[in-house]
């Protein structure tokens, strides 16, 4: 077998384990377990956090942002793991006592609005949808790289694969393991980078501390400069990333509905803590394979220009693997790692949006007798509907996987973020702030795409990507202030947030 | 319990005595170290540029990284950790301090 045929069966390999084992385990439990038999303490709970959140945005988007920008790159190494800071001191336990776990649920009962409810689904489809281009994107292009096809074929062709796996897995009724993925993905992201550095002679053990010297060589031999802060970007730029990252991770619908699998507050909070370091062990590495990237291309003499090195950018993990000459298996343990993240990121989001569309738009809106077959229906419907909205979307992405998945961030911070953050810790916010704040948010989001050619100022303070710095305290202010101005909300709300969500102990 | 609160509002910025008071200071302690060393260290990067305390930054080196990038890139995350760990010490701490106060088993 050739290297590209070796990488091709490593990647089948695996995603067909994950079948297997599931498999395996499903009988098991069933038999043995019961329905506890999936909480397997803090640090698995951690590992189940850490896989959840893992995508191709960490796992080829991060190395590609930071390939091609440097120091400003980093905004989303911050920005991906402080909001986890926000997520636990902020929302973790509140939530959890609260007892809706999904967004629509939370702010359906907190507002006591169906409308609220429905524009919040709305809103989470929207953020699953984007953040999916994003991981199609990824998926192709490790299609197209492997099978040497070009990209809008790869990502059809990795459209059906994902298809056919959520069907497959959804006949049998495989269970998602997420402790067994997060090893796969996490062991199959650093071993190629210690491979690596040890072939490039730098320090292998750790090469998440062991490019610094890579970062000099580079500077010193090849005068580029990777560290240079604020030279890709300004201050603003960088704190206005970071913020909206960091305030989207907590407003984002798939990872608050996080603490559903573990038993208690207490277990609930410290797993935050080992996902979030399990998270850091990822982030740590993904410079160095940027920073690897760039020296290889140095070396052999080839500096693309910006356009190219653009292109490249996303695959910089898989080709600086490849430049090194690393074994062709070992490129495909490297490739099973990024798209066994895609994949399963895509499988939950499509399946929570087709979940959302089912129950919190067509049982509650459209029809309340709707029986169980019809709602099942409906969601598999809309499995496949999102999933061919996707691919459209993304058989021309419009940027990089980074800058995509930041979008759905901005989306979350702007809107999901203070209502949770004001529905939790402010007992007179009401549905009227709520709604409203929701339009408020939706607008700060599109405001650059939309009006950026009209009002250059406007895309200036708002970008794309990181809206959220000005966005979310302007809600949270639309808030506060149509709350006021209208009837507070019910008597047994407020009772309800003082007694059971913050008076639980007095 | 004993005194009956009437018309209580939940507010982040005016908690109830008893646990809820000492749970928003930590969550206030913890936001302050969480944006003075995301958002400050960045404002330092940024002013100091072009003098000596900025090259100071910029030059200095750990791990063979340059300090800043160093701090950014490495050490804050591990600083989230660091921050969520003593959070969640803390929290457990004036938890068991107030469910003994209240005469109850732990959660």
């Amino acid at each position: 077998m050739n290297d590209s045929s070796w990488s091709i069966f490593v990647v089948l390999l695996v995603l067909a384990s994950f079948i297997v084992v599931g498999l395996r385990q499903k009988s098991r439990e069933s038999q043995e377990y019961g329905f506890g038999g999936r909480y397997t303490g803090r640090i698995g709970g951690g590992a189940a956090i850490a896989s959840n959140w893992m995508s191709a945005a960490s796992l080829m988007g991060l190395a590609g942002i930071i390939y091609l920008q440097g120091y400003q790159g980093l905004a989303y190494v911050i920005g991906w793991t402080g909001g986890y800071v926000l997520l636990l001191v902020l929302l973790a336990s509140q939530i959890r006592r609260f007892g809706k776990f999904t967004a629509p649920e939370f702010v359906g009962e907190r507002y006591g609005s169906q409308a609220a409810r429905a524009i919040a689904a709305a809103i989470s489809i929207a953020i699953s949808i984007i953040y999916c281009v994003a991981q199609f994107k990824g998926i192709g292009l490790i299609f197209s790289f492997m099978f040497g096809i070009d990209y809008q074929q790869g990502v059809t062709y990795g459209a059906l694969a994902v298809v056919s796996y959520l069907v497959i897995s959804g006949m049998l009724g495989v269970p998602r393991n997420q402790q067994l993925q997060y090893l796969v993905i996490s062991v199959s992201f650093i071993v190629p980078l210690m491979w690596l550095a040890r072939k490039l002679g730098y320090f292998w053990l750790l090469p998440q501390f062991g490019y610094g010297r890579a970062l000099t060589d580079l500077s010193r031999q090849f005068n580029i400069d990777f560290t240079l802060p604020f030279a890709n970007g300004s201050l603003y730029q960088w704190c206005a990333l970071c913020f909206t990252l960091m305030v989207g991770t907590a407003g984002l619908p798939h990872v608050l509905s996080r603490f559903y699998t573990v038993p208690n507050v207490r277990d609930a909070r410290w797993s935050v803590v080992w996902g979030l370091f399990f998270i850091a062990l990822i982030y740590w590495s993904a410079p160095a394979f940027s920073v690897f990237g760039r020296l290889l291309e140095a070396r052999s003499g080839l500096i693309p220009d910006p356009a190219a090195a653009r292109d490249a950018a996303d695959v910089i993990a898989l080709k600086t693997a490849v430049w090194a000459g690393l074994p062709g298996w070992l490129v495909g343990v490297l490739a099973a790692g990024a798209l066994s993240a895609a994949f399963f990121t895509v499988a939950g989001l499509l399946m929570t949006g087709a979940a959302s569309i089912s129950h919190d738009i067509y049982y509650s809106m459209v029809n309340r007798s709707a029986s169980e077959s019809a709602r099942m229906q409906v969601a598999k419907g809309g499995t496949l509907v999102l999933a061919a909205i996707v691919l459209l979307l993304a058989l021309d992405p419009p940027g990089l996987i980074a800058e995509i998945t930041a979008v759905a961030f901005a989306l979350a911070g702007n809107t999901i973020f203070p209502l949770f953050l004001l529905g939790i810790w402010w007992g007179r916010a009401n549905r009227y702030g709520a709604i409203a704040g929701m339009l408020t948010g939706i607008v700060c989001t599109a405001i650059a795409p939309l009006c950026g050619g009209i009002f250059p100022q406007l895309a200036l303070l708002f970008p794309v990507t990181s809206s959220a710095l000005l966005g979310a305290p302007l809600v949270i202010a639309v808030m506060i202030a149509v709350s006021l101005a209208t009837p507070a909300p019910s008597e047994e709300m407020g009772r309800f947030l003082e007694k059971e969500v913050h008076g639980h102990l007095d | 319990m004993s005194q009956p609160e009437k018309n209580y509002q939940v507010n982040l910025l005016r908690p109830k005595q008893g646990h809820m008071r000492d749970e928003v200071l930590i969550i206030l302690a913890i936001l302050f170290g969480w944006g003075v060393c995301t958002f400050g260290f960045q404002l330092l990067v940024y002013l100091c540029r072009g003098t000596g305390a900025g090259s100071l930054l910029t030059r200095l080196t750990l791990f063979n990284l340059p300090l800043h990038f160093w701090f950014t890139g490495q050490f804050l995350p591990l600083w989230f950790i660091v921050l969520c760990v003593v959070f969640n010490l803390y929290v457990d701490r004036i938890t068991e301090y107030h469910s003994r106060k209240r005469d109850k088993s732990y959660e």
